[in-house]
């Protein structure tokens, strides 16, 4: 599937008020920070596909970047998951 | 004429050189984030209290400059890519508007916290706030100072539809500033 690039911004602002609404909810808990960097590894998917043009590229290319959110984004999530043990 | 299409990807965009240079910088960035996401969870009080602190709506406000400052460099991209280098002037020059307003949010809310009196050592939150945030703030005044290079060189006719590497190479850099903020914003402004 492509995105339109004004599509995917469209998307990105979206979840950015999204993000701004629903971290404000004083629910401090796994399933508001798990929605919330769900919504960071779909607008950074967007970013690396649709803006910097890397839905074209050779996937050993797409694999570090991918690689690398995943992981930043999964070890931060397993910190505040420490954090509220 | 039989046309043919190539079933081989495209390699990345602009020069290879500058790939090397950004997998670095996010590995940097990477690095910062986790160890923020460690060391709040060994003080979770202390980093909320000091998080409350901040003004969200800058960093939202931020969020969404950045956000379009990349769409308008995507947008002056596909002008070169179309042989109209006045019109990607326009947009590169858009682009770097909304660079200027990040920067005018971050001082106002950098003067903000050093008046009230805190710096990097009052707490470790505020440690990696100021620094991870005066770092990215250091990577967007050095996109806008590639992006401007672009411009000028763009105005002068310097980029083609054939030509146009040197767009996509400054390109992919602002879309890095950009990705960066993308993860920094929510981890540091808003969950907690």
């Amino acid at each position: 599937m492509t995105l339109s690039s004004t599509i995917s911004w469209s998307i990105l602002i979206l979840l950015t008020i999204f993000a701004f609404i629903f971290g404000g909810f004083e629910l401090g808990n796994m399933t508001i920070v798990s929605i919330i960097l769900l919504s960071t590894i779909i607008k950074s998917q967007i970013v690396i596909d649709y803006f910097m043009g890397l839905h074209q590229v050779r996937w050993q290319w797409r694999i570090i970047l991918y690689s690398w959110l995943l992981l930043v984004v999964g070890m931060i999530g397993l910190a505040y998951w420490l954090g509220l043990q | 004429m039989e046309t043919t299409i190539s079933i081989y990807p495209k390699n990345l965009p602009g020069d290879f050189a500058i790939w090397i240079f950004i997998f670095a910088e996010l590995l940097v960035f990477g690095i910062f984030f986790i160890a923020y996401a460690f060391a709040r969870s060994y003080n979770v009080e202390l980093f909320n209290t000091s998080q409350a602190t901040l003004i969200q709506e800058f960093g939202a406000i931020n969020t969404i400059v950045l956000i379009t400052s990349s769409y308008f460099v995507v947008q002056a991209v596909a002008a070169i890519k179309n042989n109209k280098d006045q019109i990607c002037v326009n947009w590169l020059g858009a682009a770097l508007f909304m660079g200027a307003i990040f920067l005018f949010v971050k001082i106002i809310e950098f003067h903000e916290k050093i008046s009230a009196g805190i710096s990097m050592s009052t707490n470790l939150f505020y440690m990696f706030y100021l620094s991870l945030t005066f770092f990215h703030f250091m990577h967007v005044i050095l996109g806008m100072i590639i992006l401007a290079a672009i411009l000028l060189k763009a105005r002068q006719g310097g980029y083609s539809a054939t030509n146009h590497t040197g767009v996509e190479t400054g390109a992919s850099y602002w879309h890095m500033v950009d990705l960066i903020w993308i993860i920094l914003f929510p981890l540091v402004y808003i969950i907690h």
